[in-house]
């Protein structure tokens, strides 16, 4: 029972599951709210504050919000609420670790669709050259570390409260996400405050840069995201995990082939078992692209749920090939 | 009174060896190949068994080897030379101690074998493309200075300087080198020592290939000139473990392969 | 020329010329010296005496692309409508021709492929090549290019990289097989489309996934296939029909499944099994695997380009564009390529250790042709590895003369006897 379940599981369409799952948790995320459904503002995920229908609020805003305070303040009563905040954080993220991004967050599936539109058109792909890429991952953790001190700044005074969440305002889902339920208002400059006309505008510059970016490159905002960032830092004892067996692993680099996010330990690590990068979205494409039986796999405490196998490859490649 | 025996047939010389069951020798012959070694073997087997109040029917079990080890249909059984050498090592040195490494100089070849406590062979590596370092050259260096091969362990022990260093790496052209090396007056003691000491260095050169740990025994007809072993044990910096009969050691461990198959026989019947 | 009529033209019929005396003696051992051949071999029993014995021609009127080295990416040449057809040559009368004019030192791989196309007239799978696609690879492959153009062949070179772990080293590999791409059009007269590639994808992943099953077939104890046929199998894939081959490797696994289920077995239940690899035995100079097997061994796995490595490792796709399915293809070939020109060895260990253990083996036989400097250079630290994981291994150098059999039988059964002799003194 428990082989067939398993087959079952390991020979099952990703790429399928992935739409149907994305979809479900985009229409939750921008209009539950309108059922008056409501999780919390400790999210992992970008359930973005200026979208109308939201269910809950994205972390990175109560923190920006938080941090808006002075350090003799941070070390006491406003301390606890940043804390507090990161502990319901941690609770929600742990349970999905990295696959927030690949399966739940709004953005991340507006960029998937942006992608399949490209693929319609049957443009291929840009990629970043080696250079490139090991200096632009770096930007996600200045981006986490600004989001961080700039409202300190603010709460000492350093800078105007204009700056306000610095992160949401050059953040594309503030710009994007709300677009869905009609709302066009966030994609204004707003000439207020010098303060505010900077921000906004560069929001403005960063949504089309966004636009631009998503269409060429597959997950291209996800690169830069501090979200995942964060993600990252407490991804150690999460539930869910990405396992890597490298004795199994012929190096054939199908994984890498796939990898929406240009990964190349996924392929090229042979000796780590927890294969968890910085940049990844867990969107498991690696695994149902591995030939080899075991090489790669889902975990959830402790128990594979959705394994490599070479049935499930020639499968799903099958199909892929038929309809590609 | 059932016996058992090891034919041992290598390309100059056939050795036959039949043991009893309690391992012990009962008696060995050694006679050469010829042309037709079939015929031959047969022949040097009867002869032996008849010459020991023995018949046919007391033979319980033959093991074959050596080149035509499978062309013998006559034989129960064939193994490698290999496995029957690292056998009959084991069992002659039992009293030497724990043999570890085998060297075994042939007529034609050259053979390195180690073997863990039990007789198995772990690793082994031969010489059979050239004829440089076999008995061979022995053969062709006694012809040439015109003794006699048993003569040449004496020749060695003759020489009161130091051994020539012969250059030629093939049989054939260190004919030549020989008859040149005569004519420029150097002693035939002197070749001799030569010649040992190149076959001593290429063998060593070749047992390094598989370690030469514990005990090294050392056999093969070549084995009887103690000339060569004595160059053999300088080059290799410790004793040599020398069998009584060193060409029968093959046979010898033919004949307990074949007193071991068929006990297996017995059980499994 | 039609090569009926060359042999005619020397009033020696096809099947009495050296080679196809060769081809049969080989090939009466490989069926007639084993019992119980799986009825599904014949197909490739036959293939071999209508190609090699018969002078058939197979591809008649196709546009054949002559490749060398594993390294050349099939899907590219079906894709642009051409045959790809794997030359590495293994007569030994082809050999000799080629001994005339290379050094005495060579591999006998290469000297035999030469030997094969300055003949011209064994030819008889390939009707006529014109084009040879020569990747970069050992120095006697690469050095081979300029005297195969002299013949008056049109020899592509591909530029592989000689390290394969670093970055620059893979986009080096996608540039040379996007030129290669890119070039085949010229010699083909067709470019490479969208297509056409998923189609040349699919042809060869139907391929790969025939042989994966029976690569999975062959780790059952007792073995229910013997290793020289599966060398006759894959030596196959070099020149047959890559439709016909799956088909006829589809229906031997359906009959190996039956055989499982009958428990019919191919060798002894105690025989010893073992992995092959090195330098490639190609028909008919499959000499080495079949004296293992009629000494009593049976090869259950193999890690060469004559085999495994041709077929083993499958393409993923994550985009089907052109460009991005070239990218894919050109990792692919590339990156879990075990073959010993790369600088570090590091992958072709980790290989055999797994497949030692998948299958189950009781040693290692490691072949390498005389002259040949990457797998004679390599084979001790791969013994070395294989030591520490319990599987003992054979170092065997060997070349195409027949003359050597005495000698090897003398190896092949002292190791299978030692094998032997170890597990009886486990129990």
């Amino acid at each position: 029972m428990r082989n067939k379940i398993s087959n079952y599981l390991n020979n099952g369409d990703l790429k399928r599951f992935r739409f149907w799952l994305q979809l479900s948790l985009f229409i939750f995320f921008v209009y539950g709210g309108y059922i008056a459904i409501n999780i919390g503002d400790s999210l992992p995920t970008f359930s973005c504050t200026y979208v109308d229908g939201k269910p809950g609020t994205c972390f990175l805003v109560p923190l920006q919000h938080r941090m808006v305070t002075t350090p003799e303040k941070l070390f006491s009563y406003a301390g606890t609420a940043i804390l507090t905040g990161l502990f319901y954080f941690t609770l929600w993220f742990l349970v999905f670790n990295k696959a927030w991004c690949g399966y739940a967050c709004p953005l991340g599936a507006v960029q998937d669709w942006i992608t399949a539109l490209r693929k319609k058109i049957g443009m291929p792909y840009a990629t970043y050259s080696w250079g490139q890429f090991k200096l632009l991952k770096k930007i996600k953790y200045i981006l986490l570390l600004l989001l961080i001190f700039i409202p300190m700044g603010i709460g000492s005074g350093i800078f105007s409260h204009d700056m306000g969440v610095p992160f949401c305002m050059i953040c594309p889902a503030r710009t994007i996400l709300p677009i869905f339920s009609g709302d066009f208002s966030q994609l204004t400059i707003d000439f207020s405050s010098k303060t505010k006309m900077i921000m906004t505008s560069l929001g403005m510059l960063i949504t089309g840069i966004f636009l631009v970016g998503a269409f060429v490159k597959k997950r291209f905002f996800c690169f830069f995201c501090p979200m995942s960032a964060l993600h990252y830092l407490l991804s150690k004892p999460a539930f869910l995990k990405l396992k890597k067996d490298g004795s199994k692993c012929t190096k054939c680099g199908d994984c890498y082939s796939v990898c929406d996010m240009q990964i190349k330990e996924i392929a090229d690590n042979i000796t780590d078992r927890n294969i968890l990068q910085d940049d990844c979205i867990m969107c498991f494409k690696c695994v149902a692209a591995c030939p080899e039986d075991g090489a790669l796999e889902v975990d959830f405490m402790g128990q594979p749920i959705f394994e490599a196998t070479v049935q499930g490859y020639i499968k799903r490649m099958e199909k892929a090939n038929k309809n590609g | 009174m059932n016996c058992f025996a090891g034919i041992d047939i290598g390309s100059t010389a056939i050795k036959v060896t039949l043991i009893d069951e309690d391992k012990n020798i009962i008696a060995t012959r050694v006679t050469s190949t010829g042309s037709h070694f079939r015929k031959n073997s047969i022949a040097a087997l009867h002869g032996l068994l008849a010459d020991n109040g023995l018949t046919v029917d007391d033979l319980a079990y033959m093991v074959s080897t050596g080149y035509g080890r499978k062309l013998l249909k006559e034989a129960d059984e064939s193994v490698s030379e290999i496995t029957a050498n690292a056998i009959g090592a084991l069992e002659a040195g039992r009293k030497y101690g724990e043999i570890r490494t085998i060297i075994n100089i042939g007529g034609q070849d050259t053979k390195a074998i180690q073997i863990d406590s039990s007789g198995t062979v772990t690793n082994f590596a031969m010489n059979d493309k050239c004829a440089a370092g076999t008995g061979k050259f022995l053969d062709v260096t006694a012809r040439n200075l015109e003794i006699e091969l048993e003569e040449l362990g004496d020749y060695h022990f003759n020489l009161e300087t130091a051994p020539l260093p012969i250059n030629s790496t093939c049989v054939v052209f260190a004919e030549s080198e020989i008859i040149g090396l005569l004519a420029d007056g150097h002693g035939k003691e002197e070749i001799v020592a030569g010649i040992h000491y190149s076959i001593a260095k290429r063998t060593i050169r070749l047992a390094k290939r598989i370690g030469l740990e514990g005990l090294v025994y050392f056999d093969g007809g070549p084995a009887l000139n103690k000339g060569l072993v004595a160059s053999m044990e300088d080059e290799l910096g410790k004793k040599l473990v020398i069998p009584e009969f060193p060409q029968l050691t093959t046979a010898l461990g033919a004949s307990v392969l074949a007193y071991e198959a068929y006990l297996d026989e017995m059980e499994t019947a | 020329m039609d090569n009926q009529l060359q042999a005619e033209k020397k009033n020696v019929p096809f099947n009495r010329t050296h080679q196809a005396i060769e081809a049969e003696r080989m090939l009466r051992r490989i069926k007639d010296g084993f019992q119980d051949n799986p009825v599904a071999m014949d197909y490739f029993y036959d293939l071999y005496e209508q190609v090699y014995c018969k002078g058939e021609s197979l591809h008649k009127d196709e546009k054949v692309i002559g490749t060398m080295c594993v390294q050349v990416p099939d899907e590219l040449i079906y894709a642009a409508g051409g045959i790809p057809v794997r030359l590495c040559n293994g007569f030994y009368t082809d050999d000799q021709v080629g001994a005339e004019f290379m050094p005495a030192k060579s591999c006998s791989l290469v000297k035999a492929t030469l030997g094969m196309l300055d003949k011209r007239s064994t030819l008889s799978f390939v009707d006529k090549v014109e084009n040879i696609i020569l990747p970069a690879t050992c120095d006697q492959k690469r050095k081979a290019g300029s005297m195969i153009s002299e013949m008056g062949y049109e020899v592509y070179n591909m530029e592989v990289p000689p390290v394969k772990e670093s970055e620059e080293a893979r986009l080096y590999w996608q540039r040379s097989v996007h030129n290669f791409a890119v070039s085949l059009k010229k010699i083909t007269g067709q470019k490479i489309t969208k297509a056409n590639l998923k189609e040349a994808l699919a042809k060869v992943a139907a391929a790969q996934k025939a042989y994966r099953t029976l690569h999975n077939l062959r780790k059952m104890a007792p073995s229910i296939f013997l290793g020289k046929d599966a060398f006759m199998v894959t030596n196959a894939y070099f020149f047959d029909k890559i439709e016909n081959w799956t088909e006829a490797v589809n229906k031997l696994n359906a009959e190996l499944e039956q055989r499982i289920t009958e428990k019919i077995t191919a060798a002894q239940r105690r025989a010893p099994r073992l992995l092959f690899t090195g330098s490639p035995a190609i028909f008919p100079n499959l000499k080495l695997p079949v004296l293992i097997e009629e000494s009593g061994g049976v090869i259950v796995a193999d890690e060469t380009c004559s085999s495994s490595r041709m077929l083993y490792d499958m393409v993923a796709v994550d985009e089907y564009n052109t460009e991005n399915m070239v990218a894919s293809i050109a990792d692919n070939y590339l990156k879990p390529c075990t073959c010993p020109i790369f600088t570090k060895n590091d992958d072709r260990k980790r290989k055999l250790i797994n497949m030692a253990r998948d299958f189950a083996v009781d040693g290692v036989v490691y072949q390498a042709f005389s002259g040949c400097q990457v797998y004679q250079m390599e084979h001790s630290s791969i013994a070395k590895a294989l030591k520490a994981e319990g599987a003992p291994m054979l170092f065997v150098e060997s070349d195409y003369s027949p003359d050597d059999m005495g000698q090897l039988s003398t190896r092949i059964e002292a190791f299978i006897e030692s094998l032997k002799a170890k597990r009886r003194r486990k129990r």
